[in-house]
């Protein structure tokens, strides 16, 4: 059910990328299209009733064994959460792509409206 | 005539209680920035954090000082080639995976030289050396994109 609501946030996205005229609406869509997908792969490694995949130094003189047990046992999929911090800060690099082109075809047509930008100007 | 509190406004940065604190605070941002990184395969947080966070305090720098004091500290080409340093480091580390072990990237550190205790500083092989080099890299990157955003903009020269 959750899936689902992820999966409508990323329509919402794509709408805005495909149907709004002005370009920086345009680049808002492609930011929505990203969050939802990184919510996806963080709700993948969820457990219910999970704790934070964080062992301190103290609980290690049990024993790493019953240690390591306890944690595969009781705590959330720690790899997803480190796949999305990456994507987090690669998406900021493309968007900040996206924003100076956007800053160079104002600066050469004068508007945001895409329906005007027709013909490449030299 | 321009009322009094107005002077330092404008081009060259901003007001002179933000440059005070900025220049306070920007040491203290870098030093946090740092332990994300070093920490990193203890903590959470990593390479790509971490840089994030050493190019947002050369952002307060250019911010409260102006875009010409920042470039004068850090400047371009010095920004340029930590960015390939940082680079060429990560690739060099994954190649003497191939000249001290038996395959790419292998964690020689960890498994032949230096094992170090769990949960300390010094342990899992060459994954803290990683996350030196991604921060350098992310953390010069960074600062470079947002820096040649503001040269763009008319409005604060």
């Amino acid at each position: 059910m959750l899936y689902a609501l992820c999966f409508l946030l990323f329509m919402v996205g794509l709408y805005c990328a495909v149907v709004k005229k002005n370009m920086v609406k345009i680049v808002i869509g492609l930011a929505i299209m990203e969050y939802a997908v990184n919510l996806f792969l963080i709700m993948l490694g969820y457990r219910a009733g999970g704790a934070a995949p964080i062992i301190d130094r103290t609980y290690l003189e049990v024993g790493t064994d019953k240690v390591a047990a306890n944690f595969i046992n009781t705590s959330v999929d720690p790899l997803p959460q480190a796949l999305v911090l990456t994507a987090i800060v690669i998406s900021l690099g493309s968007l900040a792509l996206i924003i100076s082109i956007c800053i160079r075809i104002y600066g050469k047509y004068g508007t945001f409206d895409i329906t005007e930008i027709r013909r490449l100007k030299g | 005539m321009r009322p009094k509190g107005e002077i330092s406004h404008g081009v060259k940065g901003m007001t002179v209680i933000v440059k005070t604190v900025a220049s306070w605070v920007k040491v203290l941002i870098f030093l946090f920035g740092i332990n994300i990184v070093l920490f990193g395969h203890l903590t959470p947080g990593g390479g790509f954090a971490g840089g994030v966070i050493l190019a947002s305090s050369y952002v307060l720098l250019m911010l409260a000082f102006g875009r010409e004091f920042a470039e004068e500290n850090l400047p371009l080409p010095l920004a340029s080639k930590l960015d390939c340093l940082g680079a060429f480091m990560f690739a060099l580390i994954a190649v003497l995976g191939v000249v001290f072990g038996g395959s790419f990237f292998l964690n020689f550190l960890f498994q032949k030289y230096l094992p170090g205790h769990a949960l300390h500083l010094v342990s899992a092989g060459i994954i803290p050396l990683c996350n030196i080099a991604i921060g350098l890299k992310v953390g010069a990157s960074l600062f470079l994109v947002i820096l040649m955003l503001s040269v763009s903009c008319k409005g604060t020269e």
